[in-house]
């Protein structure tokens, strides 16, 4: 089993392929692996309370851990009571901490 | 070295790979915050850059000012990415780390920006498969 | 090391590199000794039916001479013994299910995704 942790830049909204890739962290969330989604850049724009995205609904009901960079955040106004339950706002130093500790850093 | 280099065989090195060029994608902006926090996290940083992302440390990048700004050159503080580079450059230095870059140099050839700013080497993908190969890990941002 | 290359997009680069440009790194990097995979999955699973070179561009009177040839590109990866894969599901999305797939290449559900992420050491999603 293995941790892994994808860097979300694609979202729902504009890129189909987003609702696969989160499809794919939970798959690999159910087969015993540790898995973390940091959503990046427009990756937070489902993670707004309210924002209407079955494709996101389903990560968060996977065990996925569900986090999002502070920096987008701001940078798009959203206060942390904006943020969907589930979601965790994060540094982007997550992503290098991943890769020092020998996880699979992806980027989506 | 100084007081605060950790520059040893304890120190990790990461590789990432970029793709997009400058002025273009928020991409560029996410890929210079990972490359900074790896360097504040005291890990050596390999860039290999690929296609459009060789134009990042262009050395004949040039600021200029923004009428709908109302600010001239001097005032609007273009950013510019080779500046960026050349500040990681330097943020390695002081903390006794590694930075190294390489542009892939058929990438560099179709696009003429073969004068890239002191650091920034040419090479091609088996120097990217060597960082790689070599490295604590590897991250690759590609473009879309 | 292995590494997983995952390819999703197609055709993005085909037009001016005359080749798609991670097939190419792919191959360079097999030349120089890695170990690797590739995973054609989203628009990537295009290239695992392709039977024919790109149609070569023209634009005034400068006329493409070397257009991009896909299927020898995945056949040079496959002489090296690198393994290609293409998501049956992705092919079936887009109508091309059923068409001949590329000697070579093994069309693989999703469900086996997860099981090339976890063989590889690291995966490299361009």
């Amino acid at each position: 089993m293995s941790d892994y942790l994808f860097v979300q830049s694609q979202d729902p909204f504009t890129d189909a392929r987003a609702s696969h890739q989160y499809d794919l962290a939970a798959r690999l969330a159910d087969s015993g692996n540790q898995v973390r989604v940091l959503l990046v850049q427009n990756g937070v724009a489902p993670a707004r309370k309210g924002a209407a995205c079955p494709a996101f609904d389903a990560l968060l009901g996977s065990t996925v851990k569900v986090l999002a960079d502070d920096v987008a955040l701001r940078q798009r106004e959203f206060a942390p009571e904006h943020l969907r339950d589930g979601v965790q706002a994060a540094e982007l130093g997550v992503v290098v901490d991943a890769m020092l500790a020998g996880h699979k850093v992806i980027w989506n | 070295m100084n007081n605060n280099s950790i520059n040893n065989s304890m120190t990790k090195t990461l590789t990432f790979a970029f793709m997009d060029p400058p002025f273009e994608h928020e991409r560029t902006i996410t890929f210079f915050r990972l490359l900074d926090s790896a360097l504040e996290k005291n890990a050596n940083v390999r860039v290999f850059a690929y296609e459009g992302a060789v134009a990042l440390a262009f050395a004949r990048q040039q600021p200029h000012g923004n009428a709908v700004h109302s600010r001239d050159t001097e005032a609007e503080k273009h950013p510019l990415t080779k500046d960026w580079i050349a500040a990681l450059q330097s943020k390695a230095k002081d903390k006794g780390l590694a930075f190294e870059w390489i542009n892939c140099g058929l990438c560099v050839d179709e696009r003429g920006v073969n004068e890239a700013i002191d650091g920034c080497a040419r090479g091609g993908p088996a120097d990217f498969w060597r960082y790689a190969s070599t490295a604590h890990n590897t991250l690759t941002i590609g473009t879309r | 090391m292995k590494v997983l290359q995952v390819i999703d997009q197609a055709f993005r680069t085909t037009g001016e590199e005359q080749d798609d440009t991670i097939l190419w790194l792919t191959q360079c990097m097999r030349s120089a000794g890695a170990n690797l995979e590739v995973l054609l999955t989203g628009h990537g699973v295009f290239y695992s039916v392709q039977s024919r070179p790109q149609p070569p561009l023209k634009f005034g009177n400068w006329q493409q001479t070397e257009p991009a040839d896909i299927t020898q590109d995945i056949g040079r990866l496959r002489e090296k013994g690198v393994p290609v894969y293409a998501v049956r599901e992705e092919l079936i999305e887009r109508g091309l299910f059923g068409l001949p797939v590329q000697l070579g290449v093994e069309v693989i559900s999703r469900d086996a995704v997860t099981q090339l992420y976890e063989n590889a050491d690291q995966i490299w999603h361009w």
